[in-house]
């Protein structure tokens, strides 16, 4: 509502400027081409042109009041007529009324004021259409602005909460097959109680703490499948059995948080609850300069478990990579007969 | 008193450990066979006949479900599991109990004594057990569980190529062979993933790759050739949605 120039210092000093130049020309234009006394030229150019610059700030309300889109045509040019001769005639009249007064004496000069006066008004409508169009401008271009604003804000939300409904949840299965497993060893060896008490909740708290951060290093996601694993072979004994091969200075390296966790559980779901004798987990990962590349493998039974079913976590994991560096050529997955491997490559400084 | 016999079926060692400490006090009960898995459980049901069984659901090769599916003679049921989606599903098959993971001792001794009555009562164990026992641990069958002679077989889903309704059963021809099975045409259209299968006819499912080409046979009738051969019925409206969803 407020005029913008009052908004915007730059604007204020732009408009002032462009007036002040405007205030020059026409005086250098007086004196050199009219032969008029500096006196009278300044004069006049401060009148007339000071005026219209009060003036040009009220056209601002003409403008703001006609919306080009919810004006037809004809109102939105009975619109600005009616306010462009209210506003020339205003000006005419008092700028005037002004310099007859002042220069009563000077007779030349008044002449050339009256034979002037058409000149003056094709001038002061031309000045109310530049100073209209660049408020019809202003307007646009701030709300364009604000639309990219918007469309910015919006992207980044949609972005977040895609994300945040596919981080990794705990299986609740898990969690209760496990106190189940810690109140039998609270009867049958008391004194490993404690260290599973500890992984579990260990787990439990990486899990739930890394739900608002989501970039992490290898070395702490690493950490927290050895607690899974400990866990589920307290569970599982010698069923599960677990292979890692670790490059060098990989754990150094950078991904997104419990985002190996879904494929850990996909890979005991399938290797191991499904299994009667030992079944082997292989973590593999290697690194170069700018990529860290991790494989997780596990051994299944294609007589017992379906081929189909890899279901909701290999899906979130793949939304996930492609929403995090927006690329989906990330994930590569190879099933063979009796087993099934997934690489996964993260990109590091992004 | 003679106590009465049960066995733990479980396949974490340390969830029969915590049902046979609960119990070790315990003189009603005597616990005789402790199992793994499914396919051993079968075998000790069968060679041991016990009163009572703590079954767990989800386990190797053989879930709880699938065992009770192909038992003849079912002793009574306490379900242990970690999962409480199927508790519904256990008691229409008239277990005793159905324990949540981890339960606590006096929950154990509870479903005890509820099946202690059981058995005391003499009320045969499981009357309903074989017509509501066919009901998949999810919507979408992933494997069937078959015996013959003794054996148990269990067909991935994906080895079947088709069924055919044989009277109160069904025989499934998969692409080693053919087993048959106690169960309706009904709970296989109902439970084979639809992406798949069709019912085609009154007394055939078949599976959708297979079908190679369609012929008209007789005046309103139609078969369905399959790879490698066979050929079954269709009926009308079988070949208007064979069409449909092959865009033949």
């Amino acid at each position: 509502m407020l005029n913008p120039i009052f908004k915007n210092k730059q604007f204020l000093i732009a408009f002032v400027l462009i007036w002040v130049v405007i205030c020059i020309l026409h005086t250098f234009i007086l004196i050199y081409f009219y032969n008029f006394g500096l006196a009278t030229s300044i004069s006049e150019s401060l009148v007339f042109n000071t005026l219209f610059a009060a003036l040009g700030i009220g056209i601002w309300y003409p403008v703001y009041f006609t919306d080009i889109e919810k004006n037809k045509v004809v109102n939105f040019l009975t619109n600005h007529l009616a306010a462009a001769s209210l506003a020339v005639g205003l000006w005419l009249w008092i700028s005037y009324m002004v310099l007859t007064t002042a220069f009563s004496d000077n007779a030349e000069y008044i002449e050339s004021l009256d034979s002037s006066l058409p000149w003056r008004v094709g001038l002061g409508f031309l000045f109310y259409v530049l100073i209209g169009s660049n408020y019809y401008l202003l307007i646009y271009y701030q709300n364009f602005k604000d639309k990219l604003l918007r469309e910015a804000e919006l992207k980044a939300l949609v972005k977040e909460s895609e994300l945040t409904s596919l981080k990794f949840q705990i299986n609740p299965h898990f969690l209760f097959n496990s106190l189940n497993s810690i109140s039998s060893l609270s009867m049958v060896s008391p004194e490993k109680t404690q260290d599973m008490v500890t992984n579990l909740s260990d787990f439990l708290r990486y899990s739930l703490s890394h739900k608002d951060e989501t970039m992490t290093t290898f070395e702490k996601e690493l950490r927290n499948i050895d607690r899974y694993l400990t866990i589920e072979k307290i569970r599982f004994g010698k069923r599960l059995n677990v292979e890692k091969d670790i490059g060098g200075n990989c754990i150094a390296y950078y991904l997104p948080g419990l985002i190996l966790q879904p494929l850990m559980e996909n890979a005991v779901k399938y290797g191991i609850y499904e299994s009667i004798e030992q079944s082997n987990i292989f973590i593999t990962a290697k690194c170069s300069d700018n990529l860290l590349e991790v494989t997780i493998k596990n051994e299944y039974d294609p007589n017992f478990v379906s081929k189909k079913g890899e279901g909701i976590g290999l899906r979130n994991v793949t939304s996930r990579m492609k929403i995090q560096y927006g690329r989906d050529d990330l994930i590569k997955i190879s099933r063979n007969k009796n087993s099934f491997m997934i690489t996964l490559l993260f990109p590091q400084n992004i | 008193m003679t106590k009465i016999k049960a066995i733990i079926i479980e396949d974490e060692e340390l969830g029969r450990e915590l049902i046979k400490n609960y119990l070790k006090d315990n003189d009603e009960i005597e616990i005789i066979a402790e199992c793994e898995n499914g396919f051993e459980g079968i075998k000790t049901i069968q060679d041991l006949k016990p009163d009572l069984v703590f079954l767990d659901i989800q386990m190797p090769k053989l879930n709880g479900f699938e065992l009770l599916e192909i038992l003849d003679e079912k002793p009574e049921i306490i379900f242990t599991t970690a999962y409480n989606q199927y508790a519904i599903q256990a008691f229409e098959l008239n277990a005793v109990d159905y324990l949540l993971k981890p339960f606590s001792k006096e929950r154990l001794i509870e479903a005890l004594t509820k099946a202690l009555n059981r058995i005391k009562s003499h009320q045969p164990p499981g009357k309903n057990m074989n017509k509501l026992s066919q009901q998949p641990l999810d919507k979408i069958l992933e494997r069937v569980v078959v015996k013959s002679n003794h054996k148990i077989h269990v067909i991935p889903v994906e080895k079947i190529r088709y069924l055919e309704a044989q009277d109160d059963y069904v025989m499934i021809y998969t692409f080693e062979g053919k087993h048959l099975k106690q169960a309706t045409m009904k709970y296989f259209e109902q439970h084979l993933d639809p992406g798949d299968f069709m019912r085609v006819h009154r007394s055939y499912i078949i599976r959708l790759d297979q079908v190679v080409q369609l012929e008209p046979y007789g005046k309103d009738n139609y078969v369905a050739k399959l790879k490698d051969g066979p050929a079954v019925r269709i009926s009308k409206s079988g070949f208007k949605n064979l069409k449909e969803k092959l865009n033949f």
